[in-house]
């Protein structure tokens, strides 16, 4: 548990790249520290591209950063004032010190085997990091293993100890869009089929917002057939088939990357919420020619197909960034931007990571592209795919 | 709006637009349709998903704080003011309401006491819960999970939604719905789930067959199975209720045992059937299920509700499926513990000499053998003793003072065994003491001692005062090389080579012992067959009398001659005849032999008028008198003509001396043998109808010796038989000196190597011929 006395925070955002691990980990986290100017980090956050040796990138950064809480994962690009680190390369590292937050890192295993139990012992670990003082306003930051286990069960079994109060924000890990091995980072360990979880405490007010842009293709369908991560039927028909009958014309000219097993990020399902609103969830056709999600989704629920137009996702991440962001300057503003967005953002990626730095002012944007996000603030559901997910520190 | 140009395009876009929002409100219906009807389903499959009752409520409060978007959602019980939270999504798991509860709101009163759902936005704050007090906007349902007066009224099913949206009467339909389903469905679980734990724990019940174990699994399992946080179970006997099990220090009220009859619902419970209601000593209720076993109740398994819940139709009905186990398992317990206590005596006896609790022969063998083996070397020390005498003391006070003197002994010699040794009872007067940690001959002395020490004082016995010597056989057995047959072997040799050299000896075994140890063996097994082999014959030595030297009788006595050995003297075999009981067929044998030889001189001889005398064991005379008046009738000889030896020795019990009287009664005389070396007493004389006395031959030899110690004795034997009637016999008669003497005392009759040493049938048909002849 880390206790900050200053209420101003200090932060230092860095990045490093290039193939040689220890030079690329020790650049960027050179680089966070900086800033501080000698003042010990209470919380360093570390993204990294899964073509490092992580065991190194993490010894480094705990030589250098010390005591601070130390977590993260590896990512699919990051984003980093402004900046865009595609895919496939880049550490980045944030290193913050103040503000009076309290910071209590906990992790957990056996996400695949049971999520809900790792969930709940996950967040306890943190909740008791966070020592027996409990703070005016908490959050809760987490990081999965984003292929392991049903990430909404994660989820739930993390609200049994925050309670609806306490919002939770994070993302899964990702791993360059190879779809084959994920990590998070606790302390100096990295760890897989795990999940980290960070307990905030803060005098202010700790403010998560999730938004993804997608529209309505279809009208509603109930998911009739669920095995899984397959989607076998919707409204009693072959589900492909209805899916596909559900895109919207292509727009030509666009640049998609090219997707392992045929992902196809244009479409989604969107799950109807009781108000009305949409929980994204990423689809795609895997090498059997099923339709797969990347989380099972709950059998029955109504759902829509969804797409999306790329200015919408661009609009939708600033009105995210710029709801984190209140009238008191924030240190940074921590973003979980779903790599399936960064797809069809394409060349726009760039824009975007510039468009939700202009939103954040003055405050470092930092955030890595995800399988996944969290942001849940009403009701236990919170898990989202497609999404942006933003909170202020 | 008007445009200029096209006086087509407003009133398309219009209509456009008209078409845009018909189509919007269109979707905006399907969807809340489909999100409708997707809740209601999701629910069913949650609720219809097997799983456990536990996880059962935790997906379905899940699941509808998913599709009602409820912060919270939580299943609540009404106990007085309060409301305690047992479930909840969306409270955070430390929060004070599943411990102290919240206040219960005037909504949530209603809604327990009509037992009707009920909605409210923007809910009073007397309605809202401590987490959302500072959230006007809280919108709220109550949905009550039970009728009114059932056992679960007072539990409610509540949802908070901070965000404002009404609860609409569709969502309350849904959630009565859904929360009935929910509740039958976990009943049925949790009944069904206790009947499985009960199905896998009942048999593993009846694996305690100590009663005690049994219900300490009992009563957590009774724990569980309710539900409670107390549990207790009583065993009832003699109509007084104790408690002999406790789950986790449960308050089983007040001090016991108690008598059963205060137990609430005693009349119930002694009927069989459940109890539920309030405790005697605090309104808790209290749940009481009887064990029964023939009608009665010889158990009571005990709960307590928890905060002042009442126990349902489910538990007690589980509770008394776990009765009618524990009966089965207690009843299994008790067949248990008398068949091992059955056992136990049945091994001990076998293992045990009943009349001492000593080991017995073929535990003591055990151990021996036993010791050898604990360590490849060193020694074994063994001590085989026997009681000097102590057939004296039998035949004197018979079996039964014979017995208590063996009590009494193995009493004293228990306290002189070490812990480590062993003492065992062979049988008869028989001990064998292995000693622990012997390593020298020193240590067998030492022993020998102690044993000798303790046996040193008096025994009282049937008022008088007996003393008791032990003759020791002592022996160390190499481990390694010797074996528990081999070392009793030895010692027994030993212990007789002790007696052989008087009373109270201790002999060590060595070879010269082992070989009249293995003689002696073998010769026990030789004489069992020697009858049967015509090893044995009689031979008959003249009583005569003196003044006349004339031969009025003979004694009959029987001979051994072994094949290998030669003659065995009498004083050898007879001896071993008796140990083994061989002396019964064997002394009938003689008798038979004996009167059928007297006929035979009498015919021959008839003017002779001459007599027999056998000698008689105690045990022939056990089997009963007729036999041996059979023997003697059918041998065709007149009974008066029959003088049975007995010995000082002979038991003076009632049966045998009624028998000896019947004998009597027939004809038969009784003289007492080897008169005044044994105890006696002239009591003994008066009770035993002895018509003769024999004088021993050692008093006959001490007659010629210079002293006349030896001729006083015989002269005083002579008057006591004088002063009772009897005929005095003088055994031994080996010189003209002691003839002599006796003929000079006035004595009768006598016998012995200077008269006739006992002849073959022959020889003594001659010896009479030639007597007759000189008449």
């Amino acid at each position: 548990m880390r206790v900050l006395t200053s209420n101003r925070a200090v932060r230092g955002v860095g990045t490093g790249n290039g193939t040689d691990t220890r030079v690329a980990a020790e650049t960027a986290v050179t680089e966070a520290l900086r800033p501080l100017g000698g003042r010990r980090p209470d919380l360093v956050l570390v993204y990294a591209s899964v073509r490092y040796d992580l065991e190194t990138v993490l010894k480094t950064v705990n030589a250098a950063a010390g005591s601070a809480v130390i977590a993260g994962a590896t990512s699919s690009g990051q984003l980093h004032n402004g900046q865009l680190t595609e895919p496939g390369d880049g550490i980045a590292v944030l290193a913050l010190a103040g503000g009076g937050y309290r910071f209590g890192l906990g992790h957990a295993t056996g996400l695949q085997a049971d999520a809900t139990g790792a969930g709940r012992a996950l967040a306890r670990a943190a909740l008791d990091a966070a020592g027996p003082e409990r703070s005016p306003h908490e959050a809760v930051l987490i990081f999965s293993d984003g292929l392991a286990g049903d990430q909404q069960e994660l989820l739930n079994g993390i609200h049994k100890v925050t309670g609806f109060q306490i919002p939770v924000i994070g993302g899964a890990a990702a791993d360059d869009r190879n779809l084959a091995e994920t990590f998070v980072f606790a302390g100096d360990k990295v760890l897989r089929d795990a999940a980290v979880a960070i307990w905030i405490g803060s005098d202010r007010p700790l403010r998560v917002i999730g938004g993804h842009g997608w529209q309505p293709t279809s009208l509603p369908l109930m998911l009739s057939g669920v095995d899984g991560q397959i989607v076998r039927e919707l409204g009693g028909r072959p589900a492909l088939e209805v899916y596909k009958e559900n895109f919207r014309p292509l727009q030509t000219g666009r640049k998609l990357y090219r997707r392992a097993g045929g992902y196809h990020s244009e479409h989604a399902f969107g799950l109807i919420q009781p108000d009305g609103s949409l929980l994204i969830r990423g689809a795609f056709i895997d090498s059997d020619g099923d339709l797969r999600t990347f989380s099972p989704l709950p059998p029955f629920s109504a759902v829509q197909v969804v797409s999306c137009d790329t200015e919408d996702l661009l609009e939708v991440g600033e009105q995210v960034v710029g709801g984190v962001v209140d009238d008191e300057e924030p240190a940074v503003v921590l973003v979980f931007d779903c790599v399936a967005r960064l797809d069809i953002l394409g060349e726009r990626g760039h824009e975007e990571a510039r468009r939700l730095q202009r939103a954040a002012g003055n405050a470092p944007t930092f955030g890595y592209y995800t399988y996944g996000e969290f942001a849940r603030t009403t009701g236990v559901a919170g898990y989202h795919n497609a999404t942006i997910a933003a909170m202020a520190l | 709006m008007v445009a200029y140009g096209d006086p087509q395009t407003p009133r398309f876009e219009s209509e456009a637009e008209t078409l845009r929002a018909a189509l919007s409100r269109a979707e905006g219906a399907a969807a809340a349709a489909y999100r409708d009807t997707a809740r209601l389903i999701r629910l069913l499959t949650v609720i219809g998903t097997p799983s456990s009752p536990g996880r059962l409520i935790d997906r379905t409060l899940t699941v509808l704080s998913e599709v009602f978007a409820a912060d919270v959602v939580c299943i609540a019980e009404a106990i007085d003011d309060r409301l305690f939270v047992t479930a909840s999504c969306g409270l955070p798991e430390d929060d004070p309401a599943f411990t102290t509860g919240w206040p219960v709101g005037p909504t949530a009163r209603r809604v327990i006491t009509s037992g009707t759902a009920a909605a409210r936005h923007a809910v009073p704050v007397a309605d809202r819960p401590p987490p959302l007090r500072d959230v006007p906007t809280t919108s709220a349902a109550w949905i009550p999970l039970s009728g009114v007066g059932t056992e679960f009224a007072g539990d409610l099913l509540v949802l908070y939604r901070s965000g404002g949206d009404l609860f609409t009467p569709a969502d309350l339909q849904v959630l009565l719905s859904m929360a009935y389903r929910m509740y039958s469905a976990v009943e049925s679980r949790e009944r069904g789930a206790a009947i499985e734990r009960l199905a896998q724990a009942g048999p593993g019940l009846a694996r305690h067959l100590d009663v005690g174990s049994l219900l300490d699994e009992a009563v957590v399992l009774l724990r569980e199975l309710t539900g409670t946080d107390s549990a207790w179970v009583l065993t009832v006997r003699d109509d007084l209720a104790e408690v002999t099990a406790v789950a986790d220090n449960a308050d089983t009220g007040k001090p016991w045992p108690r008598p059963a009859s205060e137990l609430p619902g005693w009349a119930r419970l002694s009927a069989g059937e459940a109890y539920v209601g309030p405790a005697t000593t605090s309104d808790d209720p209290v749940l009481l299920v009887p064990v029964m076993r023939d009608g009665t109740a010889i158990a009571v398994l005990a709960a307590k509700g928890r905060r002042a819940r009442s126990f349902g139709k489910s538990s007690v009905e589980v509770a008394q499926v776990l009765a009618s186990y524990l009966s089965v398992a207690m009843a299994n317990g008790e067949h248990y513990r008398r068949l091992k206590a059955r056992e136990h005596e049945l091994q001990r006896r076998a293992s045990r000499d009943p009349l001492t609790g000593l080991a017995n022969r073929m535990t003591a063998a055990q151990r021996i053998d036993e010791a050898l083996a604990t360590s490849p070397t060193g020694v074994a020390g063994l001590l085989f003793f026997d009681l000097d005498k102590f057939k004296a003391v039998n035949d004197r006070l018979g079996h039964e003072a014979g017995d208590e003197l063996i009590q009494q002994v193995a009493q004293r010699l228990r306290k002189v065994v070490r812990p480590g040794d062993m003492l065992a009872r062979f049988g008869g007067d028989e001990f064998v003491l292995l000693i622990n940690g012997a390593t020298d001959l020193t240590d067998l002395n030492d022993m020998g001692r102690r044993i000798q020490v303790a046996l040193g004082d008096e025994f009282p016995l049937r008022g008088e005062r007996v003393e008791v010597t032990a003759s020791i056989g002592a022996v160390l057995g190499r481990r390694g090389t010797a074996s528990a047959s081999a070392m009793l072997r030895d010692a027994d040799a030993a212990m007789y080579a002790a007696k052989a050299r008087g009373s109270g000896r201790l002999e060590i075994f060595d070879d010269e012992a082992s070989h009249r140890s293995i003689d002696r063996l073998d010769l026990r097994s030789d004489l069992s067959e020697a009858l049967e082999h015509g090893q044995l014959s009689v031979a008959y030595q003249p009583m005569v009398e003196l003044k006349t030297n004339t031969i009025r009788s003979f004694e009959a006595l029987a001979r051994w001659r072994h094949p290998e050995r030669g003659n065995v003297p009498p004083d050898v075999f007879i001896p071993l005849a008796e140990e083994t009981g061989a002396i019964v067929p064997i002394g009938a044998w003689v008798l038979d032999q004996a009167c059928r030889q007297l006929a035979t001189w009498q015919r021959e001889f008839p003017t002779e008028r001459l007599h027999m005398s056998v000698n008689i064991s105690a045990v022939q005379l056990e089997r009963g008198h007729g036999e041996l008046l059979d023997v003697i009738r059918a041998a065709g000889v007149d009974p008066a003509d029959i003088w049975l030896e007995v010995t000082e020795h002979m038991d003076t019990a009632e049966d045998i001396s009624s028998q000896v009287s019947a004998l009597r009664g027939a004809g038969v005389h009784f003289a007492l043998d080897d008169f005044g070396m044994s105890y006696s007493s002239l009591a003994y004389l008066q009770r035993f109808p002895v018509e003769g006395l024999k004088i021993d031959r050692g008093f006959v030899a001490a007659m010629g010796g210079s002293e006349n110690n030896g001729r006083g004795i015989v002269r005083a034997i002579m008057a006591v038989a004088d002063s009772l009637s009897m005929k005095a016999f003088a055994e031994g008669i080996e010189t003209q000196a002691q003839l002599d003497a006796l003929l000079d005392l006035g004595c009768g009759y006598g016998q012995g190597h200077l008269l006739s040493p006992p002849l073959p049938v022959e020889r003594a048909t001659r010896a009479l011929r030639a007597q007759r002849d000189r008449a």
